[in-house]
């Protein structure tokens, strides 16, 4: 027997993972539980009971035998891995009474997966770098307009996002 | 006894490093770590799985503790020579902490 889902579309920024976090344990609460994350902001849940879930998102790029142990620990601790997308592994737990489940117990590990986080985003500055420098000398006339600009959107929004995940770190480092 | 530099680098640990590394003096796998840390702390430390598998990359990379086994996808861990060292030496910092705090809380109660 199939289960009914539906498909709803909502755009988080990866700073904003507990904003995302607080908005699926309201979808589980009206009776929607994920099934997956599309990425992009896409996402595709069933239709059922509504229930109390606490979700959590974490961020790492494990090698596929290092991920097996990753995997197994954090379901002896109770928690149903629902997929991977883009480095995010998601995660729920049903929620205790007066409790906040949370996968990272302190701030100073918390901080950690948030440099993880920035250390994947600094792997694109090359690629600006690479582009400004070829646009200056050879390919001028073939890089149009509308495409200048777009790169120039990407890198602000890029170093925007750097700087609020940056601003998250150091909020943490003051516990 | 003088710790060399290669000992206090580590000092002083959070509470979730110190009890991870208490629960460590015998092997024992993640999960196991858990729920001893929740049970010596006394309910006050409770380890989240990111937390303690994070804490399992850095102690094994710094060398303060070592996989001695691997069964169904479960790494279980112990102490190194170093990580003993440095345990002693967080607890000698403790002793130190609660003996003042020992002082100040007679004085307030008086």
């Amino acid at each position: 027997m199939q289960s009914q889902t539906i498909n709803k579309f909502r755009w988080f920024w990866a700073w904003q993972d507990e904003a995302e976090e607080d908005w699926l344990g309201e979808m589980s609460a009206q009776g929607y539980h994920l099934q997956t994350s599309h990425g992009l902001g896409f996402y595709t849940f069933t239709c059922g009971e509504p229930a109390d879930y606490t979700y959590r998102l974490d961020y790492l790029a494990a090698s596929k035998q290092e991920a097996e142990v990753y995997y197994q620990l954090f379901a002896d601790a109770g928690w149903e891995f629902i997929g991977a997308m883009a480095g995010w592994q998601y995660f729920r737990i049903p929620t205790p009474p007066g409790e906040e489940p949370e996968i990272y117990s302190d701030p100073q590990s918390k901080v950690r997966k948030y440099e993880r986080l920035m250390g994947s985003l600094v792997i694109f500055i090359p690629i600006f770098i690479v582009f400004f420098v070829v646009w200056d000398d050879a390919l001028s006339p073939y890089i149009g307009v509308p495409l200048i600009l777009l790169m120039v959107a990407i890198l602000l929004l890029y170093t925007y996002s750097m700087i609020k995940i940056f601003k998250r770190i150091n909020q943490l480092k003051q516990y | 006894m003088t710790r060399t530099d290669e000992i206090t680098r580590y000092l002083p640990l959070t509470e979730s490093t110190y009890y991870i590394l208490l629960s460590l003096v015998e092997p024992l796998h993640g999960y196991g770590v858990m729920q001893k840390v929740e049970a010596i702390s006394r309910g006050t430390v409770r380890l989240g799985p990111g937390t303690l598998y994070g804490a399992f990359t850095t102690l094994e990379k710094d060398g303060l503790i070592i996989k001695v086994a691997e069964q169904d996808r479960r790494k279980s861990y112990t102490l190194t020579q170093k990580g003993k060292q440095v345990l002693l030496a967080q607890v000698e910092r403790l002793e130190i902490m609660t003996g003042n705090g020992q002082q100040v809380r007679a004085n307030l109660l008086e």
